[in-house]
This record gives structure tokens, sequence and C-alpha cells, in this order.
């Protein structure tokens, strides 16, 4: 069966893995060597019990190395790129839909990336817009708070953006130390005397602010209420630009929830 | 005075200032703290729905001017105050650490008098800049009248310096902003446009010249408060973007803030949809190539409040229609309304693989709402049969309800002149504004 038939016929079979891209690169081994579309991919963590039959796949690390060496060579270099951009953005049954992606690469060739008005193409490159917004807004929208000369930030983003905006405040606060904390996804950018990492993490509390961090709050929420003009309120525009879902992150929008 | 009195005091009077953009210029983090973004960053959204990027204040409103429109002015009683260059520097300072800011935007009311107050902003900004260290954007106004040698030491420190115009013709400010003229406004600027250009010699022969002004500069005006027509403004702002190398050109709808019998009165609403229409002009000119006359004429020199600019040229030019979307070159797919630069962009890189019909149109994020009208595609060749009636209906803009024009009268009026919303009429001059 050529590949490009696998994507014509699903199975009956489901796929489980461990929820990491090298087990995705497995998942699409799987598929490929065995000739079989599955008819959903889904992450451990994330699956809740079903009747139909569930395939356990393992992580085999040679396996993923040669799977994630086979798409710039047979694709694209910008398709690598899109994988593993889409793989931590948002998009509801991604894995599935990057598998159809792949399987229509192998068979194409590079030309797919750049037919953006293609069905199986375009959402896949609306899920990277959305991740990619989300980070250029929080660049903006991360509220940091001085405890103690660090720096810490609380965010809840739908994509998985730390490490795509981690580059652009090292690069800014690259004399601080800071934490950014991503509640959605139990995740912590931390920088700490010029190294960076991101770790798994589990509920943490912080310490109480300092009256200096109070003060520069109100300063700030002073400035915030004062440059509106009032003549010209406009309380959709604001909503269009900075979603209500970011509020509740955000100093000067906390209290107006 | 406390810090808090302070910054309420001073935002007040900078809040009429419409430019609060820190683009243009690329700076990575070095030593110190911050870095500037090309594109710029907004970190919050005010309730008037406009981007706060910068810490948007004055270093003083003291005034020894009496421009009429203006808040800060000598003869109006307001609470007066001043920042010392050290308050302010370190108030940007742990704004910017928290990520509040992108910035600063630093302007001044004239106290005592030109030089003095420049000396002052230069002072806050240069301990910025070379005692914090700090890389983050800077955005200064220069005063008209100030010394050359000052402009030059604000622009080596700022990352943007901009002269407001503040009012769109030499007879306007002379009428309302008497102590200023346009003599003292365009001096600047030209030395700003030297100084830049000479800067930019420099560093092609010397890497590590410092930079002079990198992300240009900027100026605004004031619309409604004075009887010019749209044609006039954007013939001005035309020039100035050709004359001056301006990056932006700012359009303030005028906010009543005192009485004055020169002056639009009291309860006049800001003309709103006016300057939208303005900035959607604005855009033509430097993003979609179009030229003034195209966009607006003599004949009729105020933009139609129903449809944007755009729309109403190809409605008024529908013998450029339909434009094959498979075939025609960028600057014709511009031009579509419901085609941007962006959709028109993605059109030519994604038609060379494959004939693009109208559902992938719809996926590369055309509006086809208004666009089908106006185009032929692999699923509709020979173009929509359409009458200008219902094209009109499709580009009929929503947003003028929001900005207040009551119902419309437009399918029989839309030849020649068309119902203007609400004039403004300026008491004193006997004229209407938007006529």
């Amino acid at each position: 069966m050529a590949l490009a038939d696998i994507i014509k016929q699903t199975s009956d079979k489901g796929y489980l893995y461990d929820g990491g891209l090298a087990g995705f690169f497995c998942c699409v081994y799987e598929s490929v060597y065995q000739r079989e579309l599955p008819y959903g991919i889904y992450a451990k963590y994330s699956h809740e019990p079903c009747l139909l039959p569930l395939k356990h796949i393992y992580t085999d690390i040679s396996k993923a190395g040669k799977v994630r060496a086979s798409i710039p060579k047979k694709i694209s270099a910008r398709a690598l790129q899109m994988v593993e951009n889409v793989f931590l953005s948002c998009l509801e049954e991604r894995e599935l839909a990057l598998l159809r992606f792949l399987l229509l690469g192998y068979s194409e060739g590079s030309n797919i990336t750049k037919q953006w008005g293609r069905a199986e193409i375009a959402p896949l490159l609306a899920a990277e817009r959305h991740l990619w917004g989300e980070c250029h807004l929080l660049q903006g929208f991360v509220r940091f708070s001085d405890h103690q000369g660090v720096l810490i930030a609380v965010i809840s983003p739908k994509n998985y953006v730390l490490p795509y905006i981690a580059g652009h405040f090292i690069n800014r606060y690259s004399s601080e130390n800071f934490m950014i904390y991503d509640k959605t996804h139990q995740a912590a950018l931390i920088y700490h005397d010029r190294r960076q990492d991101i770790i798994p993490v589990q509920d943490i509390e912080f310490p109480a602010l300092a009256a200096e961090e109070e003060e520069y709050r109100e300063l700030w929420k002073c400035f915030y209420h004062t440059v509106a003009i009032e003549e010209r309120a406009n309380p959709r525009c604001r909503m269009t630009h900075m979603p209500k879902r970011y509020w509740e992150n955000m100093t000067e929008m906390h209290d107006l929830l | 005075m406390d810090i808090l009195e302070k910054l309420t005091i001073l935002t007040e009077g900078a809040k009429y200032d419409a430019a609060c953009t820190s683009s243009g210029a690329q700076r990575p983090g070095q030593k110190g703290l911050g870095n500037t973004l090309k594109a710029g960053c907004c970190h919050s959204f005010s309730a008037d729905g406009r981007c706060i990027s910068l810490l948007k204040v004055l270093q003083t409103n003291y005034c020894v001017y009496d421009c009429k429109y203006c808040v800060n002015r000598v003869s109006n009683e307001v609470v007066r105050a001043a920042f010392t260059p050290a308050e302010l520097a370190e108030l940007t300072i742990q704004f910017y650490r928290r990520n509040y800011i992108e910035g600063l935007f630093l302007s001044s009311g004239v106290h005592i008098n030109p030089d003095h107050t420049m000396e002052q902003m230069i002072k806050t900004i240069e301990l910025l800049r070379y005692s914090y260290n700090f890389g983050g954007y800077i955005h200064a106004k220069t005063i008209p009248g100030a010394a050359p040698e000052l402009v030059q030491r604000l622009g080596l420190a700022a990352d943007r310096l901009s002269v407001n115009i503040e009012l769109p013709s030499e007879a306007s400010l002379k009428l309302l902003a008497p102590h200023k003229s346009k003599q003292a406004i365009l001096k600047p600027m030209a030395q700003i446009r030297d100084g830049q250009s000479e800067n930019k010699q420099d560093l092609i022969k010397y890497r590590h010249a410092p930079h002079f002004a990198a992300a240009g500069q900027a100026t605004q005006m004031i619309i409604g408060a004075t009887p010019e027509s749209d044609y006039q403004i954007m013939k001005l702002a035309f020039g100035l973007y050709k004359q001056y190398a301006l990056k932006r050109v700012f359009y303030s709808a005028y906010i009543p803030a005192v009485e004055d019998n020169l002056l639009p009165a009291c309860d006049t609403k800001p003309p709103l949809l006016r300057e939208h229409r303005l900035y959607q002009a604005d855009f033509l000119l430097r993003q979609y190539k179009f030229t003034v006359d195209e966009i607006i004429s003599e004949q009729t020199p105020n933009f139609n409040p129903y449809l944007d600019p755009k729309c109403n040229w190809a409605i008024n030019n529908m013998q450029y229609f339909p434009v094959d979307v498979n075939k025609a070159c960028l600057e014709e797919l511009l031009r579509v309304p419901g085609i941007g630069p962006v959709s028109a962009r993605r059109i030519i890189t994604s038609r060379r693989h494959s004939k693009l019909g109208l559902p992938e149109l719809k996926r590369l994020g055309v509006v086809l709402k208004r666009a089908r009208y106006f185009i032929l595609a692999a699923d509709l060749p020979v173009g929509l049969k359409s009458d200008k009636e219902s094209a009109l209906k499709a580009l009929l803009d929503p947003t003028i309800h929001s900005l207040g024009v009551e119902q419309l009268t437009l399918f029989d009026t839309t030849q020649g002149e068309w119902a203007l919303p609400p004039a403004v009429t300026i008491d004193g001059l006997g004229l209407t504004a938007t006529n």
C-alpha cells in the first residue's frame, strides 16, 4: 500500500503514547510501518478510557530519531518546524492532524507546506499562528512582581508558550533573576545566575508582597486609569485587543474582573 | 507632593498625545536592563481601547505658552507639578522591570523657556541611558524653539523623536497657538531628518557610531478643532512623509478640554469616525501604494463616512475589476476590498502550487464577503454578476454604528456629496469643520 493510501481508510485501532514529541514520532513510525491510520492518538495523561482497542506505543529513541531525521529529508525543514510548533499548540486532536500531514508530505514532498489554502494544511497553520499570536500578546501581558529581588510572574496560556517566550525575556532581563510559572501546563521557566531551565512544577505558593511592591502596583494602576480618555471610552475595542482570559494575571485588570 | 500625585497630574496632561508606539528599532539586550523590538509591543489597553506601550508622561505641566486647545496652557487653572529627572528615571526602571511598559514617552510643558525644558528632559533620558544602562525604548518630544545642540543630544539618547505639527495649517496655528510658528516646528524636523541620514552614513563607516533617533521621527495633528478638509490634511501628511521622511503621522480627534470662543463648543463629541477614516487613508498611502489623489479629490474633499476609503475607491473604479487572484500582481491584489497585505502575499505564495478557488481564499484569510464582488477565482471564472447596490451593501462599514452615525440614506447619495455626520461648528469663524 502506498503511503498516500494510508490516509484513505481509518483503522479500528487507537494509539496511546507518553505525550512527548519523541513518543509522537514513534506513533508515526508505527503508522507508517503497519500501514494503518489510527482513529485517534492519545497522550496517557489526558486519555479517558474507551471501548475501542488501543495500542500502547512505547517510546523508542532510535525510532523517534529516524522519523525526525526523515522529515527535513523527505519533506522540508519547514515541515519539521511546523510539526514541532503545532505539537505544542492547543489544536484539538493535533497528533492525528499532524500524522495526516506527515503522510501527505512523505508522498507529495516539500510543496505541501506552501499550499496554505488546502483543507489539510490550513488548520495546522492556523494553530501555529494561534501559538505565535499568544506568545506575542504575552510578551506584553506578563506581569512580574518583585519578591526580594527575584521577579515572579504567573501566566495561564492555552498553548505551551514557555519555550517561545523564554528567549525574549532572557534577552530583556539578562541581569535579573526571574521565573514565569505556567499554571495551565504546570511548568515554569526559571532563569537564575544566567542559566535557564523549564521544569515541571506542581502547585506553588508565593510569599506575601513587600510594601514596595504594593506601592509600584498602586502607581501602575493609577497610571493605567488616568491615561484613558473618558470621552473615547470603548470597552469592546479593549476586549478585542486584550481578551478577558488574560486579565486574571494582569495587575491593572485584576480588580475589573 | 508624593509620586502618586505627580504621576496622576502629569499623566493627565500627557494623555491626549495619540502616539504610543514602540516600534522601529531593533536592539538586543546588552549589559544592562532592556531591549527593543522592531515591531514594538503593547503591554496593556486602556478603557478607551488605545494601546499602552510606553509610560506616557510630562516632565512638567508648567507652561509659558497659551495654546487655546491645550489643557496645560498658562491661563488654564490646573494643579501644576514636575518630576525631577531622578524620580522619573527610577519610576521608569521599576515599571520596566515588572514588564508594565516598553519604555518611556517623555513630553513636557514649556517651563521657563524651550532650552531649559529640553535640558530637564535630556537629564532624565541620559540618566536612564548612561547611569541605569537602560536599553528599552525612549520616545521624546522635541520642544519647538530649542537649540539645535539640544535636539542633537536628545536624538543620541532617544529612539524616536517627534515634533508635533499640532494643527493642519499655518492659519490655524496662528489663531490657536500664537506662540508656535510653522518655522519653529519644521526646523527641528529638518534637523532630525538630516541628522538621521548623516548618521546612516556614519554607521556604514564606523560600526560603533552612536545611533541618532534609530526609530525615526513622527508627528501628530489635532483633527476637528479647525476647519481644514480631509483633502488638505491628507495632502499635508503625504508631503510630510515625502519631505521629512516621517515614520508616522498621527491624527488626534479634538476633545474639548477648555472653553474658548475660537474652539468648538465644550459639548462637541470628538470626531472619532473622521479620525478613523484618516488613519485608514494613511495606511493606504504607506502600505497599499495609493496616492492622495486616488483616494480623495478637491471636488469631494471629505471622506465618505459610510465606506472606508479603499472600498470607496473600488466602487468608483469598477473598470479595474474583476481581478483574477490566480494571475494578478501584488499591487492589483492589494486594491481589492477584503484583501490586505498579509492575504495578498499568502495568495502569491500558495497559487504557485495549486489554483485557488473560493474555499482556499477563505482559508488564506481573504474576507469573501467584500472580495467576492471584485475577483475571479478557479471556481468563479467569470466573476460574480453583481450590481453596484449589492456590492455597496457588502462594503458598508460596520464601525460607523459604534462611532455614532445614525440611520443611513446611502444608496441615492453616493454619487456626489454624501450625508455627513453632524458637523462641528466653530462659533468664532462661522465655519463648519467638516464641510
